[in-house]
């Protein structure tokens, strides 16, 4: 009877211990993470706009009134570069590690002149293009990543029905590229 | 002479079996620790950060799902109603009050797994802070309720339990730790099946 309880007690030890090794473990293999899904879709260096259903990869647009666009984008070799222009009530613009931790999010309030155009480079990078600041990036907000890849999320937003086209038309014509001087 | 063979495998049996299903259950549960509760709204400002606690991590890992970041708005989920009853897609609630202040609102209807429930083009399924109906004081009462309802109507076509979602945009609740006092609004049942 002791050996039974002392059993059932090393199990009970066995099972919080791996308790905290699942937890701790999971976001390394569940395979399903929002940047796995996001890398998924193939489509590197575009924003990719996600549709009502879910998509091949499980991601749709769950809120009703807001539209969102992924892009995957590496920055090993160039930094990345964000652009969006256009007349929606609404946009904001997250920039997630492959970790899915937020690295930077903005709103169309915290951008210059309403649009986005945003730089996405690693500290080395960061320190080349300050030193020569390229023209065309005059009006950019440039920001560190340490991880050399990641996915950023555009969401804009249609209130009524009738926003439907301007939204999309957003959408689509926001780019996500290396950016190469 | 099977005694020790069997003690250790009931040692393993325990450990295995309590080890998964307390994780699996605890990832389930909830969405980590550092939770804003108002009422029976629940929003997890951090969730989305490098700061999240490893229950957090865990469970967006699993659930895969695109969260907001800090500039773009909070999402508050309630899986009950004022009183604490689990919402039934068989009954009639009314969310009335005002919402933390924010740019934009939208509050829509989920199943209990998170999926949005899309009853049909026809319907009402969804409301925003511009299309709203609201009262002189600018608050506003939304019916969440299988029957049609007149002035602000959420079509919910489900059975069992949902859940309603809130989305915040542009707000300062999620930087906020807990300094202003926010204001939720209530969700309150107002009657069962087709009466």
């Amino acid at each position: 009877m002791r050996s039974t309880l002392f059993a059932i007690l090393v199990g009970l030890f066995g099972a919080a211990l791996l308790h905290i090794i699942i937890v701790l473990a999971l976001p390394q293999f569940t395979g399903r993470d929002a940047y796995t899904r996001v890398f998924g879709l193939l489509e590197m260096d575009s924003f990719f706009p996600l549709t009502a259903e879910p998509g091949a990869t499980g991601l749709d647009n769950s809120d009703p009134y807001l539209r969102t666009a992924v892009c995957s984008f590496s920055i090993a070799e160039a930094p990345a570069r964000f652009i969006a222009r256009g007349a929606v009530p609404f946009w904001s613009l997250s920039v997630f590690d492959s970790n899915s931790n937020e690295v930077f999010s903005m709103n169309d309030h915290t951008a210059v002149n309403g649009s986005l155009d945003l730089v996405v480079a690693t500290p080395i990078q960061l320190v080349e293009l300050r030193k020569s600041p390229p023209e065309t990036l005059a009006q950019s907000i440039m920001i560190e990543m340490k991880d050399d890849e990641g996915y950023a999320v555009l969401r804009a937003l249609a209130p009524l029905d009738s926003f439907g086209e301007q939204v999309r038309n957003f959408l689509v014509e926001s780019s996500c590229e290396p950016f190469r001087r | 002479m099977f005694r020790i063979p069997l003690l250790v495998a009931l040692a393993l049996i325990v450990a295995f079996g309590g080890g998964i299903t307390s994780a699996v259950w605890a990832l389930k549960a909830t969405v980590g620790f550092g939770s804003i509760a108002i009422g029976p709204w629940v929003a997890f400002p951090e969730a989305q950060t490098a700061s999240a606690d490893p229950y957090a991590k865990a469970h967006r890992a699993r659930a895969g799902e695109l969260l907001f970041g800090g500039a773009e708005g909070l999402i508050f989920t309630a899986a009950t109603d004022d009183s604490g009853a689990r919402l039934s897609a068989a009954c009639s609630y009314d969310i009335s009050g005002i919402t933390p202040p924010a740019r934009f609102w939208t509050l829509y209807a989920t199943t209990s797994e998170g999926v949005t429930l899309r009853p049909g083009a026809d319907l009402p399924s969804a409301a925003n802070s511009w299309t709203v109906l609201r009262a002189e004081d600018s608050s506003f009462v939304v019916h969440a309720s299988p029957v049609a309802h007149p002035e602000n109507w959420l079509a919910i076509r489900h059975s069992g339990s949902f859940k309603l979602v809130l989305t915040l945009l542009d707000t300062p609740t999620a930087g906020s730790s807990g300094l202003i006092d926010l204001a939720m609004p209530k969700i309150v049942k107002t009657g069962c099946g087709n009466a």
